[in-house]
């Protein structure tokens, strides 16, 4: 086998090696395959694999950079890590009584706590542990309050037998992982796996939602994943989760409490949740009874568990359970709970809240790694035989200050697998996460599981964290798998089909979004023109009215509510000779509200929010959009001329990721508050620039400029000139941009393009809503009005008044109509 | 004896608060040595809905949910309790009686003791209570010697709080780290207990918080003004063999007949009287008024006339 030739010299303790160093029967099928499939083939499927994972977004991201996270692509090799059905079955047995034992804990702990009482388990491993949840005192005994979803890591020992590493029990990850690592194996098997029958997944989904299903009441839209949000560390799996199990994905804010249960928020009112599948951590749950500063959570959570109105995939306080020093005592607990032996061995684990073990620790020190029980702030892990003396002493003293806090464990060496990349293989140390899910008395577990692989040849520590890489794991079986009528393929992304179930927060963002992204065109548009102006780029034969410059200034000003930007009166001298100082400030101060890079930021972070509705094309335009709006930012001193460029450019980017954003998203996932939104901003952008432009009467040759200029900054200059083909005049100007019926950037225009969405939400009524009443007298104010009269009057004035008074009005009406819609379907504190 | 409490807790919002989820915790606690007779909270706006439970302290909790437009949430609880001092002396001798070394304390809460174990929860730092430094380690140490009689000890340790720290009401609020306070020697009743508790817990023995008040006198010859009284804070002792034994460093005193308690935890956040989550832009301010005063002795020893004219003043108290 010439591809594995120096594989076995490399290797000391290897999965394919049986204990004299011959290869095992079962692994022989598959890497014959491997040598068959040989480099090319190889080569050709891991890039298939890497396409896959990347078309698919399956991404994870990385707290490494500290502060930023980054997503980063998922990644996995085309070599399983493979077990023989015997042997996994026996396996079930461990996983599943230890699932028990835990389960048996958790409930105790919460109520009776006999463990304790009874001198089962000491009272410092509980206490002392941060994840023990006093709050939820007492509701160990509700009979839904259990452990309903357990990860468990294993890996094989020197003696063979697989050994149990960690256990996960608050909100266990890696599940939707180890789904999309079986469905990306699938699609490259059958050319270097021909004949291999493996055990499917599907059985453990069905378990799975099945006891989604009895927990829910069978109403899995009583059923919700609660997330942190885009920016945690494994959000792709929350949503692919949300794709699989077909439940919504929430967030805190998506949530509120009363009648001693949680309701999510939606456009149509509020719909009960009695289930969460929880991916936010214990403490962060509740504001109310937990930590205080939280936002991820909802105040009232602690209180629904408490009245049995809710259940939690796991409940709060099973972060109890991931500690260390229980281990000493499982056998105890095994004997005490089920009258049996412990099936799974653990590592050896000596706990120093005893004196006795203490001394013998701190005697043999250098054998051990010594942890601290609890994960719940900060993991701590310490090689000792890696430490220096000083390091060492510092450990001894925290140590002898809270002994119990801490356990010691034997230094053990796990099995290697092979490993495949940049056409070398190699072996690697590799553990198991294994999944299983309560289904009546016991737990039922997944045939199958992930598999992580360390990140180089000589490490031992996993951590996805790091940059390590995963494998599928397959569990050979013994007759032909029959495939049931169920296809992975079948789901599509879970969202939201019908626009009466959105949840709030989304609908909210998409509202915003629509808001934020006309103000950034509209707003770059105006900058744009302004400096084109400064640069003389439309190289007018006069010195272009300063005037009619400064006029425009003024209107950046008041459009972007910058103030007092070009209004002030202090630097007023410098500031009209060099307006570019304050240009650019409005360009590139994000510290600025108002600003173009503040808005960008806002829309940046709607964006994110929304990821899920737009098509990866669009994603990925903002993100070169974002990409080169950074460089921009960060450049300092750039001319005029280049600012011109890059605002420009700013604009043609945008501009495309309009357009796709329309296509991205359907009508019933929630355009119509896009459109919403996008339509009061622009009109709340117009009226402002035509308030400042050309309310005031000045010079015909200003005017003109100045009306000119009005129709660029709303591009439509081109389509005034098309209709009326006439010169430009106040009065046909100010019909076009206000009162014409076909022009589609018209007010009017605007009005019933709102009065027609507004039909399309589930509130709509027989009736007039409060949102609707603005728009209708906006309608009423406009089709009663004669540009000639309103500016016919006045002639003393420097200004014409009813026009400016019309704005006013106007601009009132569409922010009345802007915050009663927001009311009527964002608030829900009246429901 | 009887004492009438007033409690009136409210925050007030700089902008409008339409909907928030608040615990209030007001009701005395009962237990053999205070008896509640009567409770009453009221509470504006008035509760979209409320449900009371008991934490694992045993303290009575109010989860109060509001949700009409409001500037301002003002909880009052009313109550009033008997204390029975007779049963509270009796209890501190017995606490003495049964006191062991604070060495013999030690090896026993390092093994199991049936008895030990829920006090054990207190051995360990909690939100405000930090685990302390060194130095007030061996500040509590001075008091705490091996072979020495815990109850005795502690009274000294109590003693030595009072004398070394200065009564400074301004310097500091409920998240004032304790370090900081040890460093000024000053603080309030709350500060006072909650360092006791870190010193004492850094010593490895269980301490907790306990909330409630304290009955003031006016001076000679004066009426004593309504809502000049405040929430007070002293520490309890766990010490094995004998049970919880309360400690006021603010006073130098062991409570008996003019403390009333209102709960206890492992620090403040356990028992503060109350607390909210609003969905609100701007601050929000806390104000508190506290009236504690003795009910007058029925006189039935007194001449016979009088004593039945007094029961009936009892009566129209109800």
């Amino acid at each position: 086998m010439s591809i594995f030739e120096s594989y076995q010299s490399d290797s000391s303790f290897d999965e394919i090696y049986d204990a004299d160093g011959n290869i095992k029967e079962y692994w022989k099928e598959i890497l014959q395959s491997v040598e068959s499939a040989g480099d090319a083939l190889l080569k050709s499927k891991q890039e298939d694999i890497e396409w896959h994972i990347e078309s698919n977004g399956v991404t994870f991201n990385s707290y490494e950079s500290s502060k930023k996270s980054t997503n980063r692509y998922w990644s996995m090799d085309p070599i399983p890590f493979v077990i023989q059905e015997e042997e996994w079955d026996e396996l079930t047995l461990g996983l599943q009584q230890r699932a028990k034992l835990l389960n048996l804990i958790l409930k105790d702990l919460y109520s009776e706590r006999k463990l304790i009482k009874e001198n089962i388990i000491p009272a410092e491993v509980v206490f002392g542990h941060k994840g023990y949840a006093k709050e939820v005192y007492n509701l160990g005994s509700l009979e839904n309050f259990s452990l309903q979803f357990y990860a468990t890591d294993i890996a094989r020992g020197p003696d063979g037998r697989f050994w149990v590493i960690s256990d996960k029990t608050q909100a266990p990850s890696g599940l939707g992982y180890a789904i999309e690592n079986r469905l990306t194996m699938n699609a490259i098997s059958k050319e270097i796996y021909p004949d291999i029958q493996i055990k499917k997944l599907y059985p453990f989904i069905e378990d799975y939602k099945n006891q989604l299903k009895k927990l829910s009441g069978d109403d899995l839209s009583k059923a919700a994943i609660l997330t942190p949000g885009v920016h945690n560390q494994t959000y792709f799996e929350h949503a692919y989760l949300s794709a699989h199990l077909q439940v919504n994905l929430v967030q805190g804010a998506d949530l509120l409490s009363k009648n001693g249960s949680l309701w999510l928020k939606s456009l149509s009112g509020l719909k009960e949740i009695n289930t969460l599948i929880r991916r936010v951590d214990d403490r962060y749950c509740d504001p109310l009874e937990l930590k205080s500063s939280s936002q991820l959570g909802v105040a009232g959570a602690v209180d629904a568990l408490r009245q049995g109105n809710l259940n939690m995939l796991n409940p709060i306080g099973s972060a109890i359970l991931e500690n260390a020093g229980l281990n000493p005592f499982m056998e105890k607990i095994a004997e005490y709970f089920l009258q049996e032996k412990l099936i799974l061995p653990q590592i050896a684990t000596w706990w120093c809240g005893q004196p006795k073990e203490l001394a013998f620790v701190l005697e043999n020190i250098q054998k051990f790694i010594i942890k601290k029980i609890d994960r719940t702030e900060k993991v701590e892990i310490y090689f000792v035989s890696k430490l220096s003396a000083e390091e060492l002493e510092s450990l001894k003293a925290s140590l002898q200050n809270a002994p119990h806090q801490y356990v010691a464990q034997e230094e053990m060496h796990f099995s290697t697998v092979p490993y495949y990349k940049n056409e070398l293989l190699e072996p690697r140390n590799a553990v198991i996460r294994t999944f299983s899910v309560k289904k009546d008395e016991s737990y039922s577990v997944m045939k199958g599981g992930l598999v992580r692989v360390s990140a180089s040849k000589d490490t031992l520590l996993l951590s996805s964290q790091q940059g390590g890489t995963s494998k599928d794991l397959w569990i050979l079986s013994n007759q032909e798998e029959i495939s049931y009528a169920y296809d992975f393929s079948i789901y599509s992304p879970y969202v939201e089909t019908a626009i009466q179930n959105i949840p709030t927060l989304k609908a909210e963002n998409l509202f915003w979004f629509g808001r934020y992204l006309a103000r950034s065109i509209v707003t770059a548009r105006l900058i744009s023109h302004l400096i084109k102006r400064i640069t003389n780029f439309y190289r007018y034969e006069i010195d272009t009215s300063k005037e009619a410059q400064e006029i425009l200034q003024k209107a950046l000003t008041h459009m972007t509510m910058t103030y007092p930007g070009f209004l002030g009166e202090i630097n007023k001298e410098t500031m009209e000779r060099f307006p570019m100082t304050e240009i650019r400030s409005v360009i590139k101060d994000s510290n600025r509200v108002g600003s173009l890079s503040f808005t960008v930021s806002m829309l940046k972070n709607t964006h994110t929010n929304l990821k899920d509705l737009l098509t990866l094309e669009s994603s990925k335009l903002f993100d070169r959009l974002d990409r080169n709006w950074q460089l921009f930012l960060g450049r300092k001193k750039e001319s005029t001329l280049y600012i011109a460029n890059d605002v420009e450019q700013f604009l043609i980017y945008i501009m495309a990721y309009k357009e796709l954003v329309k296509e991205s998203i359907f009508k019933e996932q929630g355009l119509t508050l896009y459109v919403i939104g996008y339509k009061i901003e622009s009109a709340l952008l117009l009226i402002s620039v035509m308030r400042s432009v050309v309310c005031m009467k000045v010079d015909k040759y200003i005017e003109y400029d100045l009306l000119e200029s009005l129709l660029k900054t709303q591009e439509s200059f081109n389509a005034y000139r098309a209709y009326y083909k006439s010169s430009l005049t106040l009065e046909n100007v100010l019909d076009f941009l206000v009162l014409h019926s076909q022009f589609p950037k018209s007010l009017s225009y605007m009005i019933s393009e709102l009065l027609a969405a507004f039909k399309e939400l589930p509130k709509a009524k027989e009736y007039v809503t409060s949102y609707e009443k603005p728009m209708l007298e906006a309608q009423g104010l406009l089709k009663d009005v004669s540009m000639k009269t309103l500016l016919e009057t006045q002639e003393e004035d420097g200004v014409y008044v009813d026009l400016d008074t019309l704005f006013g009005d106007l601009s009132a009406l569409f922010l009345k109509c802007s915050d009663e819609f927001s009311h009527t379907y964002f608030s829900h504190y009246d429901e | 004896m009887i004492y009438t409490i007033y409690h009136k807790t409210s925050f007030k919002y700089q902008s409008m608060v339409s909907f928030s989820h608040n615990i209030a915790r007001l009701q005395p606690q009962e237990s053999r040595f205070q008896k509640l007779r009567q409770f009453s909270m009221e509470i504006t706006p008035q509760p979209f809905e409320s449900n009371d439970f008991k934490d694992v302290y045993g303290n009575d909790n109010k989860h109060i949910l509001i949700r009409e437009p409001h500037k301002e949430l003002t909880v009052i609880g009313k109550s009033r309790v008997e204390i029975f001092p007779e049963l509270i002396e009796e209890n501190i001798v017995a606490l003495q009686k049964n006191s062991i070394s604070y060495k013999d304390a030690l090896q026993r809460l390092t093994n199991f003791h049936v008895d030990d174990v829920e006090a054990k929860e207190f051995l360990f730092e909690s939100e405000l209570i930090t685990k302390a430094s060194k130095e007030i380690r061996e500040y509590a140490l001075e008091s705490f010697q091996p072979t020495r009689d815990l109850y005795e000890a502690a009274l000294e340790f109590m003693e030595r709080i009072f004398k070394d720290f200065a009564f400074v009401s301004g310097f500091s609020d409920i998240t004032t780290p304790i370090e900081e306070i040890f460093k000024a020697k000053k603080g309030v009743c709350q500060d006072f207990a909650q360092f006791a508790i870190a010193a004492l817990r850094s010593i490895g023995l269980p301490a907790k918080y306990m909330s409630g008040y304290i009955e003031t006198l006016p001076p000679e010859g004066e009426e004593k003004l309504f809502g000049v009284d405040a929430s007070h804070a002293w520490f309890a002792l766990y010490i094995p063999n004998a049970g919880w034994a309360e400690f006021d460093p603010t006073n130098n005193m062991v409570p008996r007949e003019q403390h009333i308690k209102l709960g206890s935890g492992k620090d403040y956040y356990d028992i503060s009287p109350l607390k909210g989550v609003v969905l609100s832009s701007g601050s929000s301010h806390l104000n508190v008024m506290v009236d504690v005063r003795r009910e007058k002795e029925p006189k039935e020893f007194s001449m016979q006339s009088q004593s039945k004219e007094s029961k009936e003043q009892v009566q129209n108290q109800f």
